[in-house]
């Protein structure tokens, strides 16, 4: 499959069933909400080395602000039930109530699962903390010095899918750069689905395991450096000299599916000779994204 | 979707009526059949099904809505415990009376203490969300335990008597001695208010807690909350101190 002169690889995005929850912070402005959400998403790339996976899904309408003030939805992702709660308390409670002006709350109010988070940080009120149900739902006020934070007692946790991808094989590092830029592009602000790497962004794909030492679960993804292309099994074709890869979290893999068919078709551009997908030959997730399916508007497996 | 059960009113009501046990328990999925049959006791020690009273049609879904003048008919929605409550008009005392959950709304102005304690009760209201379109008489909310009463007028006076928690509203003038006697929960004035002398002002600043519940009465039950509602300050008084004093009084202000 060519898709405007870029070879569409027949292969496959593997990806894995995560915990997801939806977080939407509000604040006095729309800098405040962003500050907050950008604090909580930090430092959440990988759950290899971060323990959770997040990032900005959109901006929040005002129609749809809980508050009616300028908000910001994140969606955050752990591998299991246990983790959500404890990850949730810990980044909310230092990066959000930190935050000046900002409220937090509950942006899964359907899903059954819930997990206590203001039920935990309304300890940080010493006391002077107050609760108020609004609609059925409790809430937290807990006074601090700018005034009053409040966070939503419980919030709601459904499987998500992590880990869907494709790779940008690129004729130089600017050609592959420009294209998954302009896949970032396509691909933000699509409601659930989240990316979770700088920018959008994996320079350094990995693979399971390593060539040398028993202890790391990952490293670097030879196959697909182009400057081991003399010393390895290589996998990129002749004249490729830059790979990027863009990795997709989301709340259900059509919502993946979707964003990878926007993704890939904004990368196919001038200097990108080939589009693939990381995978572990279908052993270890239950998700696959078929390349050629989703660009011929296939759902996935 | 059904609308629910429609009740509307034969004729005028000729004495005060008792409409407490109507709504009281389990309700929502009954039909107009099986509620015309529940009581109401007229004043004078009749009792007469609420069928001989009101016409009731449609089906159940969770709403009932009453039509005509139901100022004369007291204690509506006491116990609420589900569902939706409309009432077109304006109704007599007591209405939503210890109510637990559900929704009452009154799309004109309700008697004395709506939402409040009964006589032989220590809580008011406990849970749901009482909204009054027009005003309130005396003592609404009185010893309420937790919920939302919101009032759309003014409030005669003593709103929030001694109240346990929950939140009383008020855009009109609040009335004397609102929230007097109380141990926690928020009086929020958005009119005017005098505030008792057992309470003391603590800061004028933006609770988040009051934009999410502005928020919510204006998308669901539309009501009239306006701009300066949300972009406006509030003073926050701590009280009453003659008692617990977890409670609040926030008073809105320009600046």
């Amino acid at each position: 499959m060519n898709l405007r002169g870029v070879f569409i690889e027949d292969t496959f995005a593997e990806a894995f069933t995560m915990r997801v929850a939806r977080i939407l912070i509000t604040g006095r402005s729309a800098r405040w909400a962003r500050e907050a959400a950008l604090n909580l998403t930090g430092f959440a790339t990988s759950v290899i080395g971060c323990k959770c996976e997040a990032a900005i899904e959109r901006e929040l309408p005002l129609r749809e602000s809980p508050d009616g003030r300028p908000g910001i939805s994140v969606l955050f992702m752990t591998m299991g039930k246990d983790d959500m709660g404890k990850r949730l308390i810990e980044r909310i409670g230092q990066t959000v109530l930190t935050c000046p002006t900002t409220a937090c709350y509950d942006g899964l109010p359907e899903a059954p699962d819930r997990v206590g988070v203001g039920s935990a940080l309304r300890h940080f009120g010493d006391g002077f903390q107050i609760s108020k149900v609004v609609g059925g739902e409790r809430f937290w006020r807990i006074p601090v010095m700018e005034g009053e934070f409040l966070v939503q007692e419980k919030f709601g946790m459904q499987k998500g899918v992590g880990g869907g991808n494709f790779l940008i094989l690129a004729r130089s590092a600017d050609a592959a750069l420009q294209a998954a830029e302009a896949a970032v592009d396509a691909m933000s602000s699509r409601t659930g689905v989240i990316l979770p790497f700088p920018g959008g962004v994996v320079r350094s794909g990995s693979k399971v395991g390593s060539l040398r030492s028993k202890t790391m679960i990952a490293s670097t993804n030879d196959a697909y450096c182009p400057t081991l292309r003399a010393v390895t099994t290589s996998a990129l074709p002749e004249q490729v000299n830059s790979v990027l890869e863009i990795v997709i979290n989301g709340t259900d893999a059509p919502a993946i599916s979707a964003a990878m068919r926007a993704g890939i078709d904004a990368a196919c551009r001038d200097g990108v000779l080939a589009i693939s997908a990381g995978n572990y030959n279908g052993k270890l997730g239950p998700h696959h994204f078929h390349l050629r399916e989703i660009m011929s508007g296939g759902e996935p497996v | 979707m059904s609308d629910g059960v429609v009740a509307r009113l034969r004729q005028r009501l000729r004495q005060q009526a008792d409409l407490g046990e109507i709504l009281a328990g389990a309700w929502s999925g009954l039909r107009p059949s099986e509620l015309a049959a529940r009581p109401v006791h007229l004043e004078g020690a009749e009792t007469v099904p609420l069928g001989e009273l009101f016409d009731l049609s449609g089906e159940p879904a969770g709403r009932i809505r009453f039509e005509g003048d139901l100022a004369r008919a007291d204690r509506l929605a006491a116990g609420l415990a589900e569902g939706e409550v409309i009432v077109e008009g304006s109704v007599g005392a007591q209405a939503g009376l210890g109510m637990a959950g559900g929704t009452l709304r009154i799309h004109g102005s309700a008697g004395p203490l709506a939402g409040a304690a009964a006589p032989e009760a220590r809580r008011g209201m406990t849970g749901g969300e009482l909204i009054i379109r027009g005003s309130a008489g005396v003592e609404a909310g009185a010893r309420m335990r937790r919920g939302l009463l919101a009032i759309g007028g003014k409030a005669e006076g003593h709103a929030g008597h001694a109240m346990i928690a929950g939140t009383i509203l008020i855009l009109g003038d609040a009335g004397p001695d609102a929230g007097l006697w109380s141990k926690r929960g928020s009086v929020v004035a958005l009119g005017p208010i005098a505030i008792p002398a057992t309470y003391r002002y603590a800061c004028t600043y933006r609770p988040a807690h009051l934009e999410l519940t502005l928020t919510r009465l204006r998308a669901r039950y539309r009501f009239p909350v306006k701009k300066r509602h949300f972009v406006g300050w509030y003073r926050r008084y701590s009280g009453d101190l003659a008692d617990l004093g977890k409670g609040e009084i926030l008073e809105w202000t320009a600046k």
